[in-house]
């Protein structure tokens, strides 16, 4: 058993390609290492201290967050509420502030629970994620990276430092809401992302709608390019009716297969009616459930 | 009457155990560690029900760091329980829970003692699962007991196969009264089971020195934890002692005799403390005190001019595999599905079925909420028939002063009607609200329980006050408002006051943090002892200030004759002289109370329930808002009344309602036990039992209706811990059914099971 404080990205690098697990704010591996889901791994590279992994920039129209920026501050950050609201939506309802402190973007996206709540505005909003291991880098698209519930593409030897997304276009909103049975310590029972770009006379331009929880990974809904030019109304709606005909969910302790198919509709036409209504300008605050009485309220 | 109010004017009152929780000083049981200590795991059955066939425990045995090893073989074979003798300290010959311990071992760490726990071999032959509570009171079921008629039944419970206790209550004549009714309405309601759920799961050490044992627990009723590790060791009660460091919660789940026994032994054998924590898991899986499940099916007879003239009703309880403290759940379920309301003629059997389903017992105001629940929901639908406001329905037909219940019991002064007006008036009942929002109403009652329980109470030399009680603290402030009551009688401060508590060799006998009674009991106690010290300091004070003792006043701590304070002694002073004469020592016992009378009624199977003596009543008036494309309820607001007689503690009193209510809501919306066909628990965790948290509190406004209560606690105060946890899951559910105009049959109400009656009753999703 070793554990190992990381400075660097090269140092958490080599630690893991001699076999070690990384570990930031621990908020899933020690958990679910607590609840008997899994041993914690033999050895640990701790990346919670590598200042890179903390940076959050936009550079030549691209945001890049490291995988280390931590929830609460994806939830506050200007540029995320700004140009990313779904990510700050989706960000301001994980779990509670304890643990919104401590868990990093990184570790939801590579932990790869189909339940995640970042996900879904991450896909919407055009995000790579940014991988490296000594030697080679790459960058993949969050359809790739994610291949079952709680699993990746990824080596074991890659480290995901990264997430990298274009800056919206002028005219788009985003918006994640999900179903959810309390305000706090909640984990989606499904939920949905809407990225909306809106053309001058008002109707879509663009729309993207992506699910959580209702299939083995968070999934794009797919066929909604033909609805570009349409008013934002038929969109919200065929969007309610594309998500729940496309979502495969299972029926679990949380909710019955046939209830998630019905609420992830709802869901997703909740979201593009909130990614619109920011597209068109107004201001709602983060997250949309609260403000807007979803969920939990 | 008098109306006290939840304004910001409300005395404040800092109770003495505060800053130690929360800065972190106080300590819990799990905080302490003894030298040489060992780690306790236990080996649960894992099967809901099955024949032991072996118990190989050689393997753990020869482990390096395993000290200790029992079976039922290493303990005294005895069977034992509250009310029926059914249960053995682990099992012997048939598990009938999946939470059943059958091996305890003690061991250097926790990993080596888990180690072995995995290293025992127990060989079990599955027996058929009873799961169905309705089912198992059919002539054709499995018997979770195949020998119950061979138990010893020290509560004199009345016993039929899988039925563990019945009563029938019985009032009138409830088949003319209902033929004669103009209408006649039929509910049928089912409550999941659910848990007290304490933030701190149970915690134990235990450690010998020669032939007497001290015991660190979580319990809430120490006394009857003591008496537990007597009976089950054969030991007498002077050897052994029960302390209770801050107890970090409890609602009812840590009442009851646990698992100090099987650590007390496991201590023994291996000669060295040891400590038990548990796992979240094991919190949700062993304990014997689930909140028991409920079908209730009731009528109603109705005049079309609002008089209820009949009520008929069948409950079955799950009791789980072993009776515990469960006895009286049926004729309590019985009670309060008849509701406090003036019903001539009324009919209610109710039965406590075992079940291979983890034990039930006493959690906050057992069976209330869920046939509060269930009437109160049926209540509204009698309204609706006869087109009749709820409201207005209930004002006619409840319980005032004078009138006499569904035992024949006569009231005396009670404030229902008051709780009512007040309720609804401060929740705005009856204005316009948004079409997805209602405000539902229900009431609610619940006994007081006078029973024994004793203090001491002592002023040292230098004037400083310690009460020495047997009263159990669990979170609730009861014990903590001891320092008032004795400061109010020797005209001292609280802050005066130190208390010596939950020490079973240290307090007199308490019944602990159980039935809402520690200050209607123990502050009874603490008044007595204070007296006997006021007279002593009167006494004094009289000889020095040359007067007649009845006239020396105790205010402000001093004392002086009535009407010259100027010419006053300290109580200090008074205090000091006490070394060499005789000390200030004061010791009080409550006793019972006289039950009331009851005329023209009959209960079979009487458990004590049938007269209640001081009753609380309540009203809650809960605003929700219902999101009818998902079933999502939220509570917006509550607004309750309570009639609990005096209220001694203000901000306490404010406090228990709060959490009464919070609890409520999470009955009502969220926490429920599902279970898997055979039994087991499918949600014995927090991710997936949800709880209320802070962040889901609505606002929680309160108001008591103030009645100077003879016959009852001190200055005249009920109970208070568990009456608050009674109405709400009823009101929100009224709440509901007036948003979504259909009812939803199954407690918790969650989100699919709203939407689902929206979906059946085909007034369908609203898609705007």
């Amino acid at each position: 058993m070793s554990f190992r404080t990381a400075h660097t990205v090269a140092d958490a690098l080599v630690a893991m390609a001699a076999g070690a697990s990384p570990i930031a704010g621990g908020s899933d591996l020690v958990v679910g290492a607590r609840a008997g889901k899994f041993a914690l791994p033999h050895d640990l590279v701790a990346i919670d201290r590598i200042a890179e992994l903390g940076a959050l920039d936009v550079v030549d129209g691209v945001i890049r967050i490291g995988a280390g920026v931590t929830h609460a501050r994806l939830m506050s950050d200007p540029v995320v509420v700004g140009q990313l609201t779904g990510l700050a939506d989706a960000a301001a309802l994980v779990g509670s502030p304890a643990t919104r402190n401590v868990g990093t973007l990184g570790g939801n996206v590579m932990n790869g629970s189909p339940a995640m709540d970042t996900g879904a505005p991450l896909v919407v909003l055009g995000a790579m994620a940014e991988l490296s291991q000594v030697g080679s880098a790459r960058t993949i698209g969050l359809d790739e990276l994610w291949v079952g519930p709680g699993l990746t593409s990824a080596e074991p030897t890659e480290l995901c430092t990264a997430l990298v997304l274009p800056v919206p276009v002028a005219g788009s909103g985003s918006a994640y809401v999900r179903l959810e049975y309390r305000r706090a310590m909640e984990i989606a029972v499904v939920g949905a992302a809407a990225m909306v770009v809106l053309a001058d006379d008002g109707s879509v331009a663009d729309v993207r709608v992506a699910l959580s929880a209702v299939a083995p990974t968070i999934v794009e809904v797919s066929g909604l390019g033909a609805l570009v030019g349409s008013d934002v109304a038929a969109v919200a709606a065929a969007a309610q009716a594309a998500a729940a005909e496309q979502a495969a969910p299972i029926s679990d302790l949380r909710a019955s297969d046939r209830y998630r198919r019905h609420c992830v509709g709802v869901m997703a036409r909740r979201a593009v009616e909130a990614a619109a209504r920011r597209a068109a300008g107004e201001v709602i605050a983060v997250p949309v459930n609260r403000a807007l009485g979803i969920g939990a309220q | 009457m008098a109306v006290v109010d939840d304004a910001p004017s409300t005395p404040r009152f800092v109770r003495a155990d505060g800053p130690d929780k929360v800065t972190g000083s106080g300590r819990y049981t799990a905080d302490l560690t003894l030298t040489g200590q060992l780690v306790a795991k236990f080996k649960y059955a894992g099967v809901p029900h099955g024949r032991i066939v072996s118990i190989d425990t050689s393997a753990a045995k020869a482990m390096a760091g395993v000290f200790a090893v029992l079976t039922q073989d290493d303990v005294p074979d005895l069977r034992y329980g509250d009310a029926v003798s059914d249960r053995t300290l682990f099992a012997r010959d048939v598990v009938r829970f999946e939470g059943e311990v059958v091996a305890a071992v003690a061991a250097i760490s926790a990993e080596v003692a888990q180690a072995a726990v995995d290293a025992i071999v127990v060989d079990i032959t599955p027996l058929p699962s009873v799961t169905d509570v309705e089912a198992a009171l059919d002539d054709d079921s499995p018997l979770v007991h195949a020998d119950w008629e061979s138990y010893h039944a020290p509560g004199g419970s009345l016993r039929n196969r899988n039925d563990a206790s019945y009563s029938v209550i019985s009032k009138g004549d409830a088949v003319s009264g209902m033929a004669g009714a103009d209408h006649v309405v039929s509910s049928r309601y089912v409550a999941d089971a659910s848990h007290a759920a304490p933030i701190e799961p149970r915690a134990i050490v235990a450690q010998w020195e020669g032939n007497k044992v001290t015991i660190w627990t979580t319990s809430q009723v120490p006394f009857q934890a003591r008496s537990g590790v007597c009976e089950v060791l054969g030991l007498p009660s002077n050897r052994v002692r029960i302390i209770v460091p801050h107890l970090g919660g409890g609602f009812g789940g840590k009442c009851g005799f646990h698992f100090e026994a099987h650590i007390a032994a496991l201590a023994r054998a291996a000669r060295r403390p040891v400590k038990l924590v548990f796992s979240r898991a094991e919190e949700f899986l062993a304990p014997d005190r689930r909140r028991e499940g409920i079908v209730v099916e009731l009528s109603t007879g109705v005049m079309a001019n609002g008089d209820i003239v009949a009520r008929t009703g069948r409950v079955i309880v799950d009791n789980g595999a072993y009776t515990a403290d469960a006895a009286f759940f049926p004729q309590l379920a019985a009670m309060h599905v008849a509701g406090p309301y003036k019903v001539a003629n009324v009919h209610i059997e109710a039965h406590l079925a075992y079940t291979n389903r983890q034990p039930s017992g006493s959690v906050r105001a057992p069976t209330a909420p869920q046939s509060c629940w269930a009437l109160e929901s049926h209540t509204d639908e009698v309204a609706a028939v006869i087109g009749m406001d709820p409201v207005e329905f209930r004002l006619r037909n409840c319980v005032a002063t004078g009138d006499v219940g569904v035992m024949g019991q006569t009231y005396d002064e009670i404030g229902l009607i008051d709780c009512i007006r007040l309720a609804t008036t401060a929740a705005g009942y009856g204005a316009e609200l948004p079409d997805d929002e209602a405000i539902g109403v229900a009431v609610g009652w619940w006994p007081s329980f006078p029973t024994s329980s004793g203090a001491y109470v002592k002023l040292d030399a230098d004037g400083a006050g310690q009460i020495v009680t047997g009263a159990q603290e669990c979170g609730t402030g009861a014990v903590m408002t001891l320092r008032q009551l004795a400061a109010d009688e020797l005209g001292m401060n609280p802050e005066d006051f130190q208390i010596v508590y939950q020490d079973t060799s240290a307090g007199p006998y308490d019944m602990g943090a159980t039935g809402s009674q520690t200050l209607l009991n123990n502050g009874r106690a603490v008044q007595l002892a204070s007296r006997q010290i006021a007279a002593q300091l009167r006494d004094m004070a009289a000889d020095r200030l040359e007067a007649n003792p009845d006239d020396i006043v105790l205010a402000d701590g001093s004392a002086f004759v009535a009407g010259t304070p100027d010419r006053a002694v300290a109580i200090s002073e008074l205090a000091a002289d006490q070394m060499g004469g005789e000390l200030l020592l004061g010791h009080g016992s409550s006793a019972g109370r006289t039950a009331p009378a009851l005329t023209n009624s009959t209960c079979v199977g009487d458990q004590g329930m049938a007269a209640w003596v001081a009753p609380q009543f309540s009203c809650h008036a809960v605003r929700v808002r219902v999101d009818r494309d998902t079933g999502v309820t939220r509570v917006l607001s509550v607004h309750t009344a309570h009639d609990s007689g005096t209220i001694i503690n203000p901000i306490g009193a404010l406090g228990q309602v709060e959490g009464g209510v919070m609890m409520g809501i999470g009955q009502a919306l969220t926490e429920g036990t599902q279970y898997c066909d055979d039994g087991r628990q499918r949600n014995a965790a927090l991710l997936e039992y949800k709880l209320q948290t802070s962040a889901d509190a609505p606002p929680i406004h309160t108001q008591f209706v103030e009645i100077n209560t003879p016959n009852a606690g001190p200055n005249g105060a009920k109970g208070l811990a568990e009456a608050p946890n009674v109405a709400t899951a009823a009101a929100i559910s009224n709440g509901i059914a007036k948003v979504i105009g259909a009812r939803v049959p199954n407690l918790p109400m969650t989100a699919e099971r709203v939407w689902d009656a929206i979906s059946a009753a085909g007034v369908g999703e609203v898609v705007r």
